[in-house]
């Protein structure tokens, strides 16, 4: 277990390079001079001269990267033009919004999709099965950012049951996590709940209807051994698969919530993303990018070791 | 019809003969070939599997030689490098006295030497017709698409399938022994005189696998071709073959005429191999399971002896010397202490006087 | 005998019956798929609507009226209203359909073919080179699509272009991914081989042996790409990073109209309801594609 997480952990450290590379290569794409892009337009010249040296823009493109990875290794991410804070403070302060909006929305899907995929693969080639994979069908296709549109015109303009947007009392500073904040959480989890409740309800019902079809559930059913048992059989040959599956879509869902928070305004990473496209202030762009991915990479070698755990048939490929 | 009929060449005048029937076709010497284990030497020794370690025999030319021994033994490794699909780590090919990848270039060898392969479906591409299968070595070798075509029409025809039925079919509306047929029309299409045949027909069923043997037994005699026959099924190998070698981890255990091999075999572990073949007389009929377990890890073999751990003559001396093969007699080569004249093995037979 | 073989031959060559090949089989089992076919006849629909645009949209869709804004669905004369600058929506939604289409389909394509290329030399050629390979791909594959499409479009500025350019790099190591799976898959087996002992090149073994065997299923799962791409194409567009105003493009719109839902949310909500439909019956096909191409079923 130990030795397995070791070499996960060896396999992931050459991804992260690459990806910290492809962060800071994000800079040195964006048209025109890169000191251009990380200062306000109208710096002094005594300012951009700063810059160059602290940014090592005059020095080998090998060393500005060590200088930029050296920096944020320790939590440096640059200062933001828009609002002259640091980076890493804003990241911090967005990220809680965007990982509890992820969670519950995961929790969500993950109940959801698990209910219609279950009944899916149980009732496999009936009606139920055919309703429960056209949902899924549907949540697979569906422009999620359309749907929250959708939801805020039903449940807040309509019946006016819930806030149309934005992150609670107090925005993104003050987190009072009570039922006024849950009151703003529910449309926009509700909506990003779709993308991971299709994935997952096609996964369960295949798993099920896979396991229902094998000879030891067969064999369980012919020995008079009913439901209950076969039941538990089920769900424990499901569930390392389908925890798996749930990591990974928390994963996608934190790195992937710009368009979500942006449709509610959803004071988190894919809002300040999306704030930081609209004013070009490269240097949040490019944090937020690079915590995102980060984050995305660590979630999956947890998933890695995690699955490896429960089921060791895995760590040999 | 010289350019469509692959005609018995092999036969005494063949142009491609170099050497003389006197002249192995195939001579193989110290072949060594070694895998790397996978996720060793990360965090852990480097660790290799001696899939073939130290094999020399001769094929001789118009014969069929026999190849047995256990699953893991270094058969099909031994196979696919004598088709060079995969390079030996050590070793040399001489084939008709030149050497293959020296002064007889790869092209040019494998021209001559072709393989049958044990799974009739894997080794057909199933998005090509049954001609195109069989017409694409000639094209490749830089023969016209027709007279290519002509020619697979030609070697369907005689495999015993009709080509106006099965020239435009795809291998899934076969069935196992029609697919294995037309493996050895495409293995005959570039009109090799050495044709490996590597458990070619232990997939099928009894009956069908007469019918190809058979088969394999007529093109042999009217193409002049020389056989290399991997089996695990003793009682084929007797029927199809001249000589026989037996193999046991990576290891030529022993290599003689069929008849010297079934009838004196010299290595214990042929004799245990011989006595678990299923016989027809029940008063023949061993009780003692003569081979007990399987055959030890290949990764890291038995020092000296590598039959000793199951052998039932194991002494000392086995567990420290391996065994040479003993060159007394060509007709018949045994590696085993025990037939070792003068070795250490207390049933080695004595030195014989020296003028006697 | 050798008379006999050659008459033979002569009426072999001259009768050889043909069966018929694999994408024919594959055809006539989508053919027999309603859902694929339908999923396709509306896709052949919404092309036929991009480009007879100029003839079937009732106005100019840029043409704007301060008088006549967020009329709702039914006006006379503006049947699915008006937008937030008086424009004609069904006009829009039909000239939408072009930028749309290109945006979202366009990239699948592109990153079919150099994702292939790259996913099967890889798989092809294995050892050193398929490692460099496939761990350069799985630096991208690290990042979320959405992330990627966004954090590439948000660098290089909005514009069709460089929205293009973000998507098809987005896919490419995906469609690499697969290809390299499928192809060291079919490179084991014995044909290959065979094909190699029979002393051919490795080009003419990848034309005539795997080419034929992996992009099948490559070209399934790029097809199941599609949907996403339509979606994550109007989502850049939504986000202010694909097309720019005032040009027609259903995620543009779906953001431009934002701000209308409290007026007019039926018209609002319009723009997705076509990417919801073109997105769906893309789905649809590809699913139909795959199991008509699943020899086994």
């Amino acid at each position: 277990m130990l030795l397995y997480g070791l070499k996960r952990l060896l396999h992931v450290i050459p991804v992260a390079f690459g990806v910290s590379i492809v962060c800071f290569m994000l800079i040195h794409i964006a048209p025109g001079d890169p000191l251009a892009a990380i200062l306000p337009s109208d710096a002094s010249a005594e300012l951009q001269a700063q810059m160059r040296s602290f940014y090592g823009l005059d020095r080998p493109l090998i060393v500005q990267y060590g200088l930029w990875i050296w920096r944020a290794l320790h939590g440096d991410l640059g200062v933001s033009i828009a609002t002259g804070r640091s980076v890493s403070g804003e990241i911090a302060a967005a990220s809680v919004n965007s990982i509890i909006l992820a969670i519950a929305a995961t929790l969500i899907g993950f109940t959801l999709g698990s209910f219609l995929g279950f009944l899916a693969g149980v009732f496999r080639g009936g009606l139920v099965d055919r309703l429960a994979s056209g949902i899924s069908m549907l949540g697979v296709s569906v422009p999620h950012y359309w749907l929250g549109m959708v939801l805020v015109i039903v449940f807040s303009v309509h019946l006016g049951w819930l806030p149309a947007m934005g992150g609670g009392p107090g925005g993104s500073d003050g987190r009072a996590v009570g039922w006024d904040y849950i009151r703003y959480l529910v449309l926009p989890a509700i909506t990003m709940s779709v993308i991971p409740m299709g994935i997952i309800a096609r996964t369960i019902r295949s798993l099920v209807a896979d396991i229902l079809s094998q000879d030891f559930t067969q064999a369980l059913a012919a020995k008079g051994l009913m439901t209950r048992q076969i039941l538990r059989h089920v769900i424990r040959n499901a569930a390392p698969t389908a925890i798996s599956v749930m990591g990974l879509q928390l994963g996608y869902l934190l790195g992937g919530s710009i368009l979500i928070e942006t449709v509610f305004s959803w004071p988190g990473t894919g809002f300040l993303l999306n704030g930081a496209i609209f004013t070009r202030d490269l240097p949040v762009l490019q944090g937020t990018i690079l915590v995102l991915a980060m984050f995305f990479v660590l979630v999956n070698l947890i998933v890695d070791v995690v699955q490896g755990t429960i089921d060791p048939r895995i760590q040999r490929s | 019809m010289m350019d469509a009929v692959p005609n018995p060449l092999n036969q005494p005048g063949d142009p491609r003969d170099r050497g003389g029937p006197a002249q192995p076709l195939l001579s193989v010497r110290g072949l060594v070939r070694h895998f790397p284990v996978k996720g060793s030497g990360f965090l852990k020794p480097k660790k290799v599997v001696s899939a073939v370690d130290g094999v020399d025999f001769d094929i001789l030319k118009g014969e069929t030689l026999g190849v047995v021994g256990e699953s893991g033994c270094g058969k099909s490794t031994t196979a696919r490098v004598l088709m060079q699909l995969i390079r030996q780590d050590r070793g040399e090919l001489l084939f008709d006295g030149e050497s293959v990848g020296g002064t007889l270039p790869l092209r040019d060898y494998r021209r001559q030497v072709q393989m049958v392969f044990q799974d009739s479906y894997a080794s057909l591409n199933p998005r090509l017709t049954i001609e195109d299968s069989i017409a694409f070595g000639p094209r490749v070798h830089g023969i016209s698409p027709r007279v290519a075509i002509d020619r697979a029409h030609d070697l369907l025809h005689r495999v015993g399938l009709e080509p106006g039925r099965f020239a435009g079919r795809y291998p899934h509306e076969l069935s196992g022994g029609q697919r294995q047929r037309i493996n050895i029309a495409r293995a005959l299409a570039l009109e090799p005189r050495l044709v490996i045949l590597d458990e070619a027909v232990s997939a099928l069923d009894k009956s069908v696998e007469a019918q190809v043997l058979n088969l394999l037994l007529d093109l042999k005699r009217d193409f002049g071709l020389t056989y290399m026959f991997i089996s695990h099924d003793l009682n084929v190998v007797r029927f199809m073959c001249d000589r026989v070698m037996v193999m046991y981890l990576g290891k030529v255990c022993e290599i003689g005429t069929r008849d010297a091999i079934f009838d004196t075999p010299g290595h214990p572990y042929t004799s245990a191999l011989l006595a678990s073949m299923p016989k027809m007389d029940p008063a023949e009929r061993t009780k003692v399971p003569p081979l007990s377990g399987d055959p030890p890890n290949p990764i890291d073999p038995p020092p000296g002896c590598r039959f000793h751990p199951r052998c039932s003559f194991s002494e000392d001396i086995c567990t420290r010397m391996p065994p040479g093969v003993s060159s007394a007699k060509t007709q018949h080569s045994v590696a085993c202490l025990m037939a070792e004249p003068g070795g250490l093995h207390s049933r080695a037979p004595a030195l014989q006087e020296s003028g006697s | 005998m050798a008379a006999i073989i050659t008459q033979d031959k002569a009426m072999a060559v001259a009768t050889v019956a043909r069966s018929p090949g694999y994408w024919s089989g594959v055809a006539r089992r989508l053919s027999r798929d309603p859902v694929a076919l339908v999923a396709l006849g509306l896709i052949i629909l919404l092309v036929a609507m991009a480009i007879l645009a100029p003839y079937l949209a009732p106005y100019d869709p840029t043409k704007a009226s301060m008088i006549r804004r967020l009329k709702p669905i039914g006006t006379p004369g503006y049947l699915l209203g008006t937008d937030e600058l008086g424009r004609d929506m069904l006009s829009r939604l039909i000239y939408g359909a072009r930028l749309s289409l290109i945006m979202g389909v366009i990239p699948v394509p592109i990153a079919f073919v150099i994702g292939s290329a790259i996913g099967i030399v890889a798989g092809y050629v294995g050892g050193i080179t398929n490692t460099l390979i496939m761990r350069t791909v799985d630096v991208f594959y690290a990042f979320p699509s959405v992330l990627l499409a966004v954090a590439l479009s948000g660098t290089l500025g909005s514009g069709l272009g460089n929205a293009l350019v973000s998507l098809t790099v987005v896919f490419i190591p995906q469609i690499a991914r697969v290809a390299e799976s499928v192809t060291t898959q079919v490179r084991r087996l014995d044909y290959v081989d065979a094909a190699r002992a029979s002393g051919a090149k490795g080009h003419t073994i990848i034309l005539v042996h795997v080419l034929g065997n992996v992009l099948g299923p490559i070209f399934v799962f790029a097809t199941s790409l599609i949907s996403v791409s339509m979606i994550l194409a109007s989502g850049l567009s939504f986000l202010g990073l694909g097309v720019r105003p005032p040009d027609a493009e259903w995620g543009l719109m779906l953001n431009t109209l934002r701000t209308a839902i409290y007026v007019n949310p039926m018209v609002a909500a319009l723009p997705g309801v076509m990417i919801f439909l073109t997105s769906i019956c893309f789905n649809l096909f590809s699913d139909g594609l795959r199991s008509a191409m699943d020899v086994k079923s």
